[in-house]
């Protein structure tokens, strides 16, 4: 067998990989390899923009979300197909293009992130989901000459309920196309469900476990050349100068091409244009953050902190402020909370593939943000946007850095400079590097507290820098932005009095979005300092937030963790339990930790949560997200960690910038408690929001010790 | 450039390539087998790990001139039709979430099994540790480990 023979073989694998009669080609399709987004044979007709029928039965839904791990391409076309009662075993699932029907309602914007596909498409989907059921029953009442209401849909048939008659949804698929869409389709009451609420088989994990799944990485096509880059080590600098002739000789290099903030070297292969870039002389001009470090960014934390610069952003009651707090309350306590700048280090680097002609461009990646890159390239090629057609590949790993686009700017221009298909491929170091880091947050919280030290009012001062500057601006101002807010705003604790003030910091490290965004650092401060006032009144943590709280859900989930913790069993000596709750992404979630402290080595015996995010459309999918978010909190609390110094990041690779290990992951016991569907929330990001505080609070119940600045290892604490 | 001839997934393959050329790029670019993936090209993280003649090795850090005349076996190859015990119990136990590490996750763990018939949580934990997963699937491939365990031993394996 040659090489020939090899990859075509792989090519015909992944082009078949289908498991258990799914019918899953979507990613590598001849025809979006040949660039063309329209995948589905020509006789499948569409009952809407999110339903395809063919005369064979295959019935083709749409996923407008990209999946990057969190199951959507299986859940969201569940909801479809539960609606239209499809017969799960002949479904395809087809990526959308970018365009409006494809938009998230709330916002009116396509993308992938903020945990709110499920919220932000449920109800459109199943909406859409009975429409098409809707049309088909009409066209085939009216075949057999009966009324609609007397037949039903289910496995992919139309059954008249009197007569016993059916037929296939293909049968009438196309009569079905020619009637008129329902005014008010009506959803199946949930009492119905015969897929959502299961764990269904994911649809795209034949492909993960037997290796043909397309990532962006994976993706290729003829012609196609790839690019190795290199960016200004120092944040915001650019080329200074670069020698083309040092690397033109090397084997397989075709050209060296200046992008905004570096050059890159093209070559037929990755492997040299990655070798290549290593021997390029090429010099940097650094710019205005030439002396960023921990040391400068420190400095303007603590001056915003100290200083008087605040916007008030919140205000609820008397809304006292700090100041104004000491004679008015029996005691007033307060305290600072520190978040540190993370990676988003997907296992995945950055890449992306372009291809731009005359005509247009065309883009081949692993993307959150698909609008945006339609927005900014058309901008940037100067090109109308339906001019840019944007195909997603499968993510590995997203967590809001692949809702940023200057990689794939970086290929469109690149593609453009050579006049090929371009793969740009960043190293790990790139990546590492060259990531817009979830900015590190000073937060302050005081409170007045009663005789018997229960918060009567709570001032909460914020300094952050910006998370939603880059990917949507629209929401940012000169001195607000509501991520950096999240939890905050709206509290489940009842505390008459309660504001928040921010200062909106503008640094020289690049900030941006990062799974839990502005809920992880602001929980960790409020669930560390609730603990804090529960252990200074003498209460049990557990019942003093029980006491603070009012909302049923909230209740809920508190009394829920407590119970699967087995909280009110007595810990054994020298074990620690730490308990937080809170409501982010709409989801509401509780962790218990159980742990022991030996000579700075942490040993976690169990982790419980509990969560409750409306009604769970694929229980185990949920699960599998928030044991990983918890898994993903440990990394955060106690060892990942971005630094600066002489104004580049100092972390480059998994050597030092750290996530946990298979061997640092104690048991976590996962529980879904379902209220209802109109309250619906994500469960991508809220895993590692409340497992930070209940980690730490737990370590203060083990040593006596408060640990109010992360990572742990900071002051010596690891993971046994 | 040199001729360099190995068996790849059961086949004898010959590549022209340089042969300090890490076998990850050869498996990915000239032999088009991108289920190995590439991580951190200096095997910290585990994604692109392949079997050399049975050893689980780090693909991204390994010259291709290193596997002349040997057995090259990739996630392709581990079974003709995701039949192989660790891909099976993957599936049952849903591990994957993005998915990119795991390619690496199960060849590690095949070579856990075929060194141990019933490794215990600790044997996983420190077999496994050189693999990362940056969604957290962890406490998955440990429960997916022993389910594979107990398929391969022919409990409660399914057909």
């Amino acid at each position: 067998m040659n090489s020939n023979d090899v990859s075509r073989r792989a090519f015909l694998t992944a082009a078949v990989a289908a498991g258990g009669g799914l019918l899953i080609g979507p990613l590598l399709d001849s025809e979006l390899l040949a660039g063309t987004t329209t995948m589905q044979g020509a006789s499948a007709v569409p009952l809407n923009a999110w339903i395809r029928v063919s005369p064979d039965d295959v019935v083709t839904l749409i996923a407008s979300q990209s999946e990057m791990g969190q199951g959507v391409m299986t859940t969201l076309p569940a909801v479809l197909a539960e609606e239209l009662g499809a017969d799960w075993s002949r479904i395809k699932i087809e990526f959308s293009p970018t365009a409006p029907p494809y938009r998230n309602p709330r916002i009116d914007w396509q993308f992938t992130g903020n945990s709110e596909s499920t919220t932000g498409f449920f109800e459109l989907l199943r909406t859409m989901g009975a429409s098409a059921r809707e049309m088909l029953i009409i066209a085939a009442a009216n075949r057999w000459g009966v009324t609609a209401d007397e037949c039903s849909t289910d496995n992919g048939r139309i059954t008249h309920r009197l007569s016993g008659r059916s037929m296939r949804f293909g049968d009438v698929a196309e009569d079905a196309a020619r009637v008129k869409p329902p005014a008010n389709p009506k959803p199946k009451p949930e009492s119905d469900w015969k897929l959502l609420g299961k764990s269904l088989s994911r649809v795209e994990l034949p492909g993960k476990i037997g290796g043909s799944a397309v990532f962006g990485l994976d993706f290729t096509m003829p012609g196609m050349v790839s690019a190795a880059i290199k960016q200004s080590p120092v944040h915001g600098g650019v080329v200074a100068d670069f020698d083309k002739s040092s690397v033109m000789n090397l084997p397989g290099v075709i050209d060296v091409v200046p992008i905004p903030n570096g050059v890159a070297v093209v070559a037929r292969q990755y492997w040299q244009a990655y070798r290549a870039l290593k021997m390029l002389k090429v010099t940097f001009q650094s710019g205005a953050n030439a002396s960023l470090s921990d040391a400068t960014l420190n400095s303007q934390y603590r001056s915003a902190l100290d200083g008087n610069v605040w916007k008030t952003v919140k205000t609820e009651g008397e809304a006292v402020t700090r100041e104004a707090m000491r004679p008015r309350f029996a005691s007033v306590y307060s305290q600072e909370y520190e978040s540190q700048f993370l990676a988003h280090a997907t296992m995945e680097p950055m890449n992306c593939t372009a291809h731009v002609t005359n005509e247009g461009c065309t883009i081949w990646g692993p993307l959150q943000g698909n609008q945006l890159a339609q927005v900014t390239l058309a901008s940037v090629l100067n090109l109308p946007p339906e001019k840019i057609t944007i195909n997603r590949t499968l993510l590995g790993g997203g967590f809001g850095r692949r809702l940023l686009v200057d990689f794939v700017v970086q290929a469109a221009l690149v593609s453009r400079a050579v006049g090929k298909p371009v793969k740009v491929v960043w190293s790990r170091e790139e990546d590492m590097q060259h990531d817009v880091y979830r900015p590190a947050t000073l937060q302050r919280i005081t409170a007045g507290l009663d005789k018997v030290g229960k918060p009567s009012a709570l001032a909460h001062d914020v300094v952050s820098p910006s998370i939603l500057q880059y990917v949507f601006t629209p929401a940012v101002t000169e001195d607000n932005d509501p991520s950096c807010l999240e939890g905050l705003m709206e509290s489940h604790y009842q505390i008459p009095s309660q504001r928040v003030d921010f200062h909106l910091l503008k640094i020289g490290a690049p900030t941006s979005v990062l799974r839990t965004t502005g809920y992880g650092p602001n929980i960790f401060a409020v669930e560390s300092f609730i603990d804090e006032l529960a252990a200074r009144a003498g209460r049990d943590p557990y019942l003093f937030r029980h006491d603070l709280l009012k909302d049923e859900r909230s209740l809920k989930v508190l009394e829920t963790a407590a119970e699967k913790s087995g909280w009110k069993r007595r810990a054994p000596k020298g074990v620690g339990r730490g308990i937080a709750y809170t409501e982010a992404f709409r989801t509401h979630i509780a962790h218990v930790v159980e742990l022991s402290v030996e000579r700075g080595l942490v040993k976690i015996h169990g982790i419980t949560c509990v969560i409750d995010c409306g009604v769970a459309l694929d229980p185990e999918i949920c699960k599998n997200s928030i044991e990983g978010g918890t898994v993903w909190g440990l990394g955060v609390a106690f060892k990942s960690n971005i630094s600066f110094k002489d104004g580049r990041t100092v972390e480059s690779n998994f050597h030092d910038f750290q996530i946990p290990r298979i061997y640092e992951t104690p048991p976590i016991d996962v529980h879904i408690v379902n209220s209802n569907t109109n309250g619906m929330g994500g469960t991508g990001e809220v895993g590692p929001v409340t497992v930070i505080p209940a980690l730490t609070n737990a370590l203060f119940a083990a040593t006596g010790k408060r640990y109010r600045t992360l990572p742990l290892s900071r002051h010596g604490l690891k993971l046994a | 450039m040199a001729q360099i001839v190995f068996t790849l997934n059961g086949q004898s393959v010959t590549v022209d390539a340089e042969p300090e050329k890490p076998l990850l790029w050869v498996l990915r670019e000239d032999l088009g087998l991108t289920g190995t993936k590439y991580g951190c090209g200096m095997a910290i993280c585990g994604c692109c790990v392949i079997h050399l003649n049975n050893d689980a090795i780090r693909s991204c850090v390994t010259p291709v001139a290193r596997a002349e005349g040997k057995a090259v076996t990739t996630i392709e190859g581990l079974s003709r039709d995701l039949n192989h015990p660790v891909q099976r119990a993957w599936l049952e136990v849903q591990v994957p979430q993005c998915g990119y590490c795991q390619p690496g996750q199960m060849m590690s763990a095949a070579c856990v099994l075929a060194q141990k018939a019933n490794p215990t949580d600790a044997d996983i934990d420190d077999a496994m540790s050189g693999n990362l997963c940056r969604c957290g699937t962890y406490p998955r491939i440990r429960r997916a480990i022993h389910r594979a365990a107990d398929i391969a031993g022919g409990k409660g394996g399914r057909q």
